[in-house]
Order: structure tokens, then C-alpha cells, then sequence
């Protein structure tokens, strides 16, 4: 199990564009970007709908249950605000409610051998500050 | 077919030593390979009246200083002083292999007679690719925080994605290791060229960015390399036998910019532009005699091969064993050694050796009846882009 708890994780800075995922995520109630005229959910934050070209966007609520799309183990200690949890677990996430809006996390609360493509995971909160909180994901039960 | 097939040519190629540090700045690696390119070509500096580069450095979190870590066009104009320079460009997109079209279209559109085309890659003290200070801005904002930032993060995981769907086993690329670090080995000019690699040493090498493990990674290195193109008219009296252009596509393919970990993105953008390529050319995968495919990720092989059309998908890995990867096998691949053998160039020396392999100039790794020769000069996710160089033009 990696140990997060040196871990000196970057701050997200919201922009004008982005503050509404980063808000939603403080409440611990996610919300990602849909497009209003087709219904498709895009992430990271785009100025358009990448699907159909509308600019009429907003921020919706999404479930936590998801899938491991694609992961990787991070083995390599250059990043000093990492070496502590090496090795330990990025994956890409893709919710049940919004196909197609992948979201880079950790897999938290359990062994990174068990990230695998297509594992059932959920998300968890991480609260950084009193500003900032990450969706992370553990193992669905 | 394209009307401009076989209307353009490689006729000269050059080199910088490559190093692991930045010992001189990187406008005197260039400048070397830019030289050395002009000389090869028989040419005189003076001839030269087109320049055109892709000066990006890749590591983040450094400086970007013309001459000591980048060489743009202003900084080579600078060095070259040409009397007689009519046209110049740096493209900021679809890397070196942008360039080089780029080069084509200016030469084919007549306004200018010889250009030169260089890639100088700087290797940064300290880490390569970690997210500078305590904050995450922009793009980062989504990976940062996460620690998903090193190494070739954003191409282990489409990898993952890859070899998981496909059930295939990571092992089996110690084969493209191995060979590309065979092939080295007739490539003097390469940062690994005198150091062996063995299929032991790759199996117990150490994890970087789970499934790669060192050897699926390019080293960082400080070098430059550079070509002399113009057009086939003019190619046939100057000194080397010329390469001629057959056909070349371009295709990014970002489903959202700055998404990560999408395996359908580099396969998008490789069946794309080698789809243009393959058109263009009036060729197909099966006429295909030697292939240089963009490996600064191991990986980005097996996407090549399969989007290109070598061989169907999640084949790649079975597909480049029992020989047929060697320089007297079915599909000789990454006949210099790749970046894996040459150090991080990215894809202008990809390029050259195309070029070299299609005028029969490759030395003693030159491929036997070598005519059709493709390279794809970069991971198709970012900068999709395809060339055939022919030494037949027919």
C-alpha cells in the first residue's frame, strides 16, 4: 500500500473556466462539464462541446461509480513530493455517467497491484485545504 | 496519387556529437549538424535560402533560452548570416516532421531553392518533466495534484490500456529493445553506439512508469541533427544520391487537447495521416522494404505499427518477434537504433535514416534492395506525421 502521508501534493489553481469542478468538489457532490444542446460530458473543461460544437456549457452532477479506463505504477522517485508514496498508483477514470470524460487519480485505500484496466472503483474525497478538495477513487465494494 | 510525388528530395544529412549534458550550448550542436549537413549536400552555406525548425523543449519547468536550450530560426539565421535567405519557418505544432513538410510545400511552391531543417534537443540539469513549484495551473490542475507528471506517464497509461485489452505481456517488447540496440551498434553517431543491450538486461532493468521500465525510455541527451532539402531537379547534380519524397501526411488527433491516457487518440491520428501517406504515395504497408517508426516511448512503436497498418490491432508485440524486425528480416525497423539507440532527438534523425535507407547511404546497416522506405516521425497523438522516401522514383 503506498504511504500518501508525506505526500506534498501540488494545489490546483481553478481558473474563470474550471472553478465550478473544483467548488462541486469541495461540497464532495462532483460535478463535470455538459454540453446543454447534446447532453455530453467532457473533462478536463473545454471552451466548446467536443462533440458537437455547441458553447452552451455547464456543470452538472455526475455519480461517483466509475471504471479504470488505462493506469500506470509510478515507480520513478524524481519528484520529491512523491518519493514517499513510490511506488504507488495514477489511473484514469471513466465515470459511469459521463463516458468518455476521463479523470487522472490515485487509487487510494488499497495495494496499487490492484489497479487493472476495467476494475470497478468509486470516488472518495481528499480535502487539501480549506479550498481544495480531490476526487480521488477507491475499489468499489 | 499526389501530383508532387517524387518532386522533392533529401540531399544531405548531418550530425552533432550527442551528450548527456549541455558541456557547449545547443546553437553550437546545430550549428555543427547544420554544417555537416550543408557539406554532405556539396553544397556552399551560401546556397542555403530556406531555414525551418521545431524548436520545443519537452522537459518542464525549465527556461527556455534561445541558443542554450532551444535554437530557433532567429537564433540560426543569426549564426548563418545567408545573403541570400527568401524564407523561414518554425512551426508549433506537429514537431520536426511539421518542418520537414512544411520545407516541402515552401520548395514545391517555388520560393525558395535549398532549405535546411534541424532538430537541437537540449538536456536540462535536474529533473526532465516535473511539474515546477507548489501549485498546479492550467492542464496540470487535473494531473499534478495526483503526482501524474514524470516520465512517460501519459504514455504508460494508454500502454496499460493497451496491453490489458489486447491480454498481451510487457516482456515481449525486450525484443524491439534488443534489436534497436542491435542495430546501434552500425550507427557511430548514436549516444549508445559501443554499449550492448541483452534481453536479461531488460527483463531486470528497473521499473520507471509501470509498464516501462528504463529501456522502454529514450535517454535525455543534448545533440542536434539536421538535413538539406530541395527540389528533385536540383537534387540530381549535387553530391549525394537523393531520396526522394513520395508522399508524407499530417494528423493530430486530440479527442479533448490536454486529455490523457487516450490509446484511441494515438491510434486515431496514426491510421489518419498514414492513410494521406499511403494515397499520395500509391503505396501500401505490404510494398513497404524498411520502416523507421518514432519510439521515444517504446510503445509508440506498437501503436505505429498497428494504425500505420503493418499488422492489425494488438498484434504488434507478437508481430516484431522471430527476426522479422532485423536488418535482413520482413519489415527491418528502426534501422539506426531509434531514439532508443541515438538519444532523444525526437524525429529528424527517424527522418534522415528513411532517407539514408532510400538512397542505399546507410552504411553497414544499409537494408539490401532497399526502395520504399516509410517512417513515422512522431507519436501520433501529438504531431501525426508520415513520409516515403524512395531511391527509385517510379
Amino acid at each position: 500500500m503506498s504511504d500518501w502521508s508525506q505526500t506534498k501534493r501540488p494545489i490546483p489553481v481553478p481558473d474563470q473556466w474550471t472553478k465550478p469542478f473544483w467548488e462541486s468538489a469541495k461540497r464532495e457532490a462532483l460535478e463535470l462539464q455538459r454540453c446543454q444542446d447534446c447532453g455530453h460530458f467532457q473533462h478536463p473543461p473545454y471552451p466548446t462541446c467536443v462533440n458537437c460544437m455547441s458553447i452552451d456549457l455547464k456543470f452538472e452532477p455526475v455519480g461517483g461509480s466509475g471504471t479504470i479506463y488505462a493506469y500506470t505504477i509510478m515507480y520513478h522517485n524524481g519528484d520529491k513530493r512523491f518519493a514517499s508514496a513510490v511506488p504507488y498508483a495514477s489511473i484514469i477514470v471513466e465515470l459511469d455517467d459521463a463516458p468518455g470524460a476521463l479523470m487522472a487519480a490515485n487509487l487510494l485505500d488499497a495495494p496499487y497491484t490492484e489497479a487493472k484496466v476495467g476494475r470497478r472503483v468509486e470516488m472518495v474525497f481528499e480535502k487539501l485545504n480549506d479550498d481544495i478538495t480531490l476526487p480521488q477513487f477507491r475499489l468499489a465494494d | 496519387m499526389w501530383e508532387n510525388r517524387c518532386k522533392i528530395a533529401i540531399s544531405g544529412v548531418g550530425y552533432s556529437k550527442a551528450t548527456r549534458s549541455a558541456d557547449i550550448p545547443l546553437a553550437a550542436h546545430a550549428l555543427e549538424a547544420v554544417k555537416e549537413a550543408v557539406v554532405d549536400s556539396g553544397l556552399e552555406m551560401s546556397d542555403i535560402d530556406g531555414l525551418s525548425t521545431y524548436p520545443e523543449l519537452p522537459a518542464t519547468g525549465h527556461a527556455e533560452v534561445d541558443g542554450i536550450s532551444v535554437v530557433s530560426v532567429n537564433c540560426m539565421m543569426a549564426m548563418l548570416k545567408l545573403p541570400d535567405l527568401t524564407w523561414h519557418i518554425q512551426v508549433g505544432t506537429t514537431n520536426i516532421g511539421g518542418a520537414v513538410q512544411q520545407a516541402a510545400n515552401a520548395l514545391l511552391a517555388g520560393v525558395c531553392k535549398h532549405v535546411v531543417v534541424w532538430r537541437a534537443m537540449h538536456n536540462p540539469r535536474g529533473t526532465y518533466q516535473n511539474l515546477p513549484g507548489d501549485e498546479a495551473h492550467g492542464a496540470a490542475q487535473f494531473t499534478g495534484p495526483f503526482g501524474f507528471g514524470g516520465p512517460g506517464q501519459g504514455m504508460a497509461v494508454a500502454y496499460t490500456r493497451w496491453l490489458e485489452t489486447h491480454d498481451q505481456d510487457r516482456e515481449k517488447m525486450a525484443t524491439l529493445a534488443v534489436t534497436q540496440r542491435k542495430h546501434t551498434q552500425h550507427n557511430p553517431h548514436a549516444y549508445f553506439h559501443g554499449t550492448e543491450l541483452t534481453k536479461e538486461d531488460y527483463l531486470s532493468s528497473r521499473m520507471v512508469a509501470y509498464p516501462f521500465c528504463l529501456f522502454d525510455c529514450d535517454i535525455p541527451v543534448q545533440g542536434a541533427v539536421a538535413i538539406v532539402m530541395t527540389t528533385a531537379d536540383r537534387a540530381k547534380d549535387l553530391k549525394p544520391t537523393p531520396a526522394y519524397l513520395a508522399g508524407y501526411g499530417q494528423r493530430l488527433h486530440f479527442e479533448v487537447a490536454g486529455r490523457i491516457g487516450s490509446l484511441s487518440s494515438y491510434m486515431e491520428g496514426g491510421s489518419s495521416s498514414s492513410r494521406l501517406t499511403w494515397e499520395r504515395s500509391g503505396f501500401s504497408p505490404k510494398d513497404v522494404d524498411v520502416a523507421q517508426i518514432y519510439d521515444g516511448f517504446s510503445a509508440s512503436v506498437i501503436y505505429g505499427l498497428e494504425s500505420y497498418g503493418f499488422c492489425g490491432e494488438g498484434e504488434a508485440l507478437d508481430f516484431i518477434q522471430d527476426g522479422r524486425i532485423e536488418l535482413n528480416g520482413e519489415l527491418p525497423l528502426n534501422t539506426f537504433g531509434g531514439s532508443l539507440g541515438t538519444g532523444r532527438i525526437h524525429g529528424l534523425w527517424h527522418i534522415i535514416e528513411g532517407a539514408l535507407q532510400a538512397s542505399g547511404r546507410a552504411g553497414s546497416r544499409q537494408v539490401k534492395n532497399a526502395n520504399v522506405s516509410f517512417v513515422g516521425a512522431s507519436a501520433p497523438i501529438v504531431t501525426g506525421t508520415t513520409f516515403i522516401f524512395v531511391g527509385d522514383p517510379y
